[in-house]
């Protein structure tokens, strides 16, 4: 068991720098893809947080990104394997089409997170493991200080561009 | 003593943070506020789902639940902002 706990805290720090990594290459901080998303930063904006970081929370909360792909490649890596995570990421991009989101964050992030996390069981990790550590990493994004966090994301956002 | 197992952890860990972010939901008063902690919501719920059901459909499932969720989230933030005719 305290092995596990050690898995899922190695494996939440994994997902969080994956998916955040791979939202910053696809430019999610950049603007909101739509005004709902711009309309979140604002928000967070006037609550003394970042306008950049809230962008990027913003079109987590609107579209699939990275992080949602991350999250259903693990839960497809933990059903099927390698297949489960493929089928994840197809169904991934058909949800970024469904939600009127043109980019590629989402299905990169799935496809991705599908053959890191399948190289991880080989070595020890469960993809049970994965899906517990992506949860967690949302909620140091999404769930804890939305100010700080959105702080944090224009921060990285600032090294990027 | 019973021993737990990893699948059991990783559940107890998304349902503890589902719970949390739940509270939160309700709490928070702003509704573009709740978005973000509904966010966190749905993927506590999607990945409890994988976890309880390890089955071929359960991927079609959690995905469909995570679309659905996220659509809603859109169309509630995008209509605060006063709908799709202010998008370019």
């Amino acid at each position: 068991m305290p092995g596990d706990v050690v898995s899922i805290l190695i494996a939440a720090i994994i997902s969080w720098i994956l998916f955040v990594s791979i939202d910053l290459i696809f430019g999610l901080p950049k603007t909101g893809g739509v005004s709902g998303a711009r309309e979140i930063a604002g928000e967070i904006e006037r609550e003394g947080g970042s306008l950049h970081g809230g962008y990027m929370m913003g079109n987590i909360v609107c579209s699939p990104d990275a992080s949602a792909g991350t999250l259903l490649a693990a839960c497809g890596v933990y059903i099927a394997g390698i297949p489960g995570g493929l089928a994840a990421a197809v169904l991934v991009y058909v949800g970024n089409r469904i939600c009127y989101d043109r980019g590629y964050a989402g299905t990169t992030g799935a496809l991705a997170a599908t053959f890191l996390i399948y190289g991880f069981t080989t070595i020890g990790f469960s993809a049970a493991h994965f899906i517990a550590g992506m949860v967690i990493a949302i909620l140091t994004i999404q769930g804890i200080s939305h100010t700080h966090a959105s702080r944090l994301l224009s921060r990285l956002w600032g090294w990027r561009s | 003593m019973e021993v737990i197992t990893t699948q059991e952890i990783a559940i107890l860990v998304c349902a503890a943070i589902g719970v949390i972010s739940a509270v939160r939901v309700i709490a928070e008063r702003n509704t573009m506020k709740k978005l973000p902690f509904l966010n966190v919501l749905s993927f506590a719920i999607a990945g409890s789902l994988a976890l309880l059901l390890p089955d071929p459909l359960t991927i079609l499932a959690a995905a469909a639940y995570f679309v659905g969720t996220t659509l809603e989230s859109n169309a509630i933030a995008s209509s605060y902002a006063g709908g799709p005719k202010n998008d370019e």
